[in-house]
């Protein structure tokens, strides 16, 4: 599973050739900086997994996670989830701006996040959460 | 309450027993207003074998703007008799309650009323009951909890407030004592214990658990005063249990709050409070609270010796989450007095004693730092900041002072120095303001010449000759970026490192990015080459790296060119550096040198080295002497007298990180290139 963050990655780009009529083989994604951000997403991955799979943590259709049901926590690891998703959705924040700006299209950040939270949806497993086409949670 | 209630009964039963012998009597009220609360939609009937089942149905009920709905009380068992009311089995239901079964009994020979709610609940027998008596003007009231379920008191709760509490669960054991007279009630004495209290809105993010406490708690009316003025105090304790108010975790370890203040129609003022938090500290409080508005006006907090390392995991710590400063440490010892007025700080005085401050990732380190930071709302004040001592990115900074003035959000240091190795950091013209949530903040300053060779040991890197200085005009920060106008200068390997157009996007944050051009003149390549056991080379180079991108401090893209400065100065390359320089280029690089003399020579003379990398999308597009055209490949080394050698390069592009991870094994393993 921890090979399955860059997975989803490359299937993103290669699966989108939405990009304002750009095609995926013009998308550049093999920087350090996010062959890092990569990394840093993958270690934090395995943390992350049994928060979306208690139903804890859910995927936004902004390509971040967010707090969905913090209930299901003890207490005292609220706050520390809590700081994992600031993390994640920092990384993520990242990821889109530098895919963008990697192919020198800044603007194309919007599109990425769009599709990469459409992406993570759809590769999510079953039993996880994430935020519908009306902005209510939806359990896959 | 308990003779407004007296007075209601006793008009009820006046009406009832006048229409004593007729079976049915029903009493229906559209509104009801009083100063103390409003009733809508009120019935009441008595109907049964001698009028036995009595029911009393409320629309709403408002109390001091809290609203409860569908309140319904009915009792089969209604007693009226001359001087006694009673009802043996009454049950309560509260809108979407299950149905309490209560009791009371009324006497007005005796003049007492006494209701009780006696249920069992799993093991525990649970009773809540309130018994009053009076006699003329005065009278007692007593209310007695045992093993009494939060949730009913969150049953109780209107509507808004209940959902809240939604899955309040526990126990509360206890007792209040109320007295009143003709003019109302006048004194209240309470003493509860909770125990297994646990709560949380619908979200989870304001919730309690397994929390035991213990409040008492006295008022009392003032008579001598005009007005309705009462005095209180209050202590509390909180043993055990756990708090979530995002984003603070808070766990009970003894920790107690005394309280005292006074009461009347308009403020509830707190003249003397103390909160004692265990394994922080204390805080004196004092304050006012304007009930109208239902907000703080004024508050006094004091607190002078808090344990900084706990207070700052536990309190301060949840703030920074979001932040670059999320991963810090904290310890030694913290003071702090607030002064708040009317709605607004007006005074805030931080004292920070033997104070260490840890970056848990190794970006700095302050030690010994002890502080005097007074803000004030209005005017001008100074903050005297020492630090013992520091480090920053590894680099050891010697003692220094902060001298910091703080203009309300704006700060401010004219001059200070930091030592830094051998060398002396000057800032001057600091200037940072706080506007819409960002810090913008600006600084020119220089580094007087710091010995790299000292700096590269503190950087564990190899060493290096020279030093590293430089002028700053203006470093300026804003909308997340760091810009640098004017240059850094370094003297390093004899030649000089010019660092220009510095700018970092997002500097603190967890992706920075900087883009930047270098420029090195006339370094020496006899020095340079023994730094990096490269295979020694005479003669002198200028390196140029332009449009330097890095993204996460790794280069995404730049375009680089070294090649021999122009002058006169022995020129010589080692059998070692030339195999070296050729392996760089991978399997597709050769040298076009004739094998069989090579091994003759230890080294070999050049008239110039040229080699170009533009690093793009990970791939270094390599180039050679530019004026060189050789019919294949790219002139790296041209050679010049006897015996002279040229390298050719044939591989045009290489992975970047190949190529890194190349130059890595060739400068640390020290290979030895065997020649046959």
């Amino acid at each position: 599973m921890r090979n399955s963050v860059s997975r989803l990655i490359l299937l993103v780009i290669l699966l989108s050739a939405s990009f304002a009529g750009y095609t995926a083989a013009d998308i550049e994604i093999n920087t350090p900086a996010i062959a890092a951000l990569k990394q840093s997403m993958q270690q934090r991955h395995g943390q992350l997994e049994p928060y979306y799979a208690r139903g804890a943590v859910g995927l936004t259709r902004d390509g971040l996670i967010a707090m969905r049901d913090a209930n299901a926590l003890p207490l005292s690891a609220r706050q520390p989830v809590n700081a994992l998703i600031a993390s994640e959705n920092q990384d993520r924040n990242a990821l889109y701006r530098e895919i963008a700006r990697a192919n020198n299209h800044p603007e194309w950040e919007g599109d990425i996040r769009s599709t990469f939270g459409q992406r993570w949806i759809e590769l999510a497993r079953p039993g996880w959460w994430y935020e519908g086409a009306g902005g209510a949670w939806v359990r896959k | 309450m308990v003779k407004l209630l007296v007075k209601i009964l006793s008009a009820l039963f006046i009406a009832i027993s006048s229409a004593y012998a007729a079976p049915l009597i029903t009493l229906s009220v559209d509104d009801v207003h009083s100063p103390l609360l409003d009733a809508k939609g009120i019935k009441a009937s008595l109907t049964g074998p001698r009028a036995s089942l009595l029911e009393i149905t409320l629309g709403e009920i408002t109390v001091q703007g809290k609203i409860w709905r569908n309140l319904r009380f009915s009792c089969h068992a209604f007693q009226f008799s001359g001087d006694l009311i009673s009802c043996d089995d009454g049950v309560l239901r509260l809108s979407k309650s299950a149905p309490i079964p209560a009791t009371f009994h009324y006497s007005s020979r005796d003049k007492t009323l006494d209701v009780k709610i006696q249920m069992t609940s799993g093991e525990a027998s649970e009773g809540w009951r309130f018994s009053a008596h009076w006699g003329g003007a005065a009278w007692e009231g007593v209310l007695t909890v045992t093993n009494g379920q939060v949730t009913r008191i969150a049953e109780l709760l209107p509507d808004k407030e209940r959902e809240m509490l939604a899955s309040a669960n526990g126990k509360i054991n206890g007792m209040a004592k109320l007295r009143g007279n003709a003019g109302g009630l006048a004194n209240i004495e309470a003493n509860f214990a909770v125990d297994g209290l646990a709560f949380s809105d619908v979200s989870g993010l304001h919730a309690g658990e397994n929390i035991s406490g213990e409040i008492t708690a006295k008022a009392e009316r003032q008579n001598r005063q005009p007005g309705n003025l009462w005095e209180w105090q209050a202590d509390m304790t909180w043993p055990l249990g756990e708090i979530f108010w995002q984003p603070i975790y808070f766990t009970g370890q003894g920790h107690r709050l005394h309280v005292s203040g006074s009461l009347d129609d308009d403020i509830i003022r707190l003249l003397k409070g103390n909160l004692m938090l265990a394994g922080i500290g204390e805080a004196d409080l004092s304050g006012v609270v304007d009930r109208s508005s239902n907000t703080l006006r004024d508050l006094d907090l004091r607190a002078d010796n808090l344990e900084l390392s706990a207070l700052f995991s536990q309190v301060l710590k949840p703030f920074l989450e979001n932040t670059s400063l999320t991963g810090l440490k904290a310890a030694g010892y913290a003071g702090i007095y607030l002064r708040y007025r009317n709605g607004a700080s007006e005074l805030l005085t931080l004292n920070l004693r033997d104070v260490s401050v840890e970056d848990e990732r190794e970006r700095f380190t302050f030690r010994g730092v002890n502080a005097n930071v007074p803000w004030q709302a209005r005017g001008v004040s100074a903050a005297d900041i020492s630090i013992r001592s520091s480090q920053l990115l590894r680099i050891p900074l010697g003692e220094f002072r902060i001298p910091l003035e703080i203009n309300g959000q704006d700060l401010a240091i004219s001059r200070m120095t930091i030592p830094v190795l051998d060398g002396e950091f000057t800032l001057e013209n600091f200037r940072a303001s706080r506007q819409a949530q960002d810090w913008h903040w600006q600084f020119s300053g220089g580094l007087s010449p710091v010995s790299m060779q000292k700096l590269t040991e503190a950087l564990k890197s190899r060493p290096m000759h020279g030093t590293l200085s430089g002028t700053i005009p203006k470093v300026s920060y804003t909308g997340h970026t760091l810009e640098m106008e004017g240059a850094l200068l370094f003297k390093v390997f004899d030649g000089t490192v010019e660092l220009r157009n510095l700018m970092v996007l997002d500097p603190m944050g967890r992706a920075p990015s900087l883009v930047a051009d270098l420029d090195m003149r006339n370094l020496d390549l006899d020095l340079l080459t023994g730094v990096f056991s490269f295979g020694n080379m005479q003669g002198r180079i200028d390196v140029a790296v332009h449009g330097l991108e890095l993204f996460d401090w790794k280069p995404t893209k730049f375009d680089a060119s070294v090649m021999s400065s122009p002058g006169n100065y022995p020129r010589r390359i080692s059998q070692a550096a030339v195999q070296n320089i050729s392996s760089l280029g991978g399997s597709g690089a050769a040298a076009a040198i004739q094998r069989s003399f090579l091994h003759i020579f230890e080294e070999f003379g050049y008239s110039k080295i040229g080699w170009s990398c533009s690093l793009r999308n990970g791939i270094c597009h390599m180039g050679g002497i530019a004026s060189e055209h050789p019919a294949q490949g790219y002139v790296i080394v041209k050679g010049w007298g006897i015996p002279a050698i040229t390298v050719i390069g044939y591989n045009r592009n290489v992975d970047w990180w190949e190529l890194i991870n190349r130059l890595q094994r060739i400068t640390q393993e020290n290979v030895k290139p065997i020649f046959q």
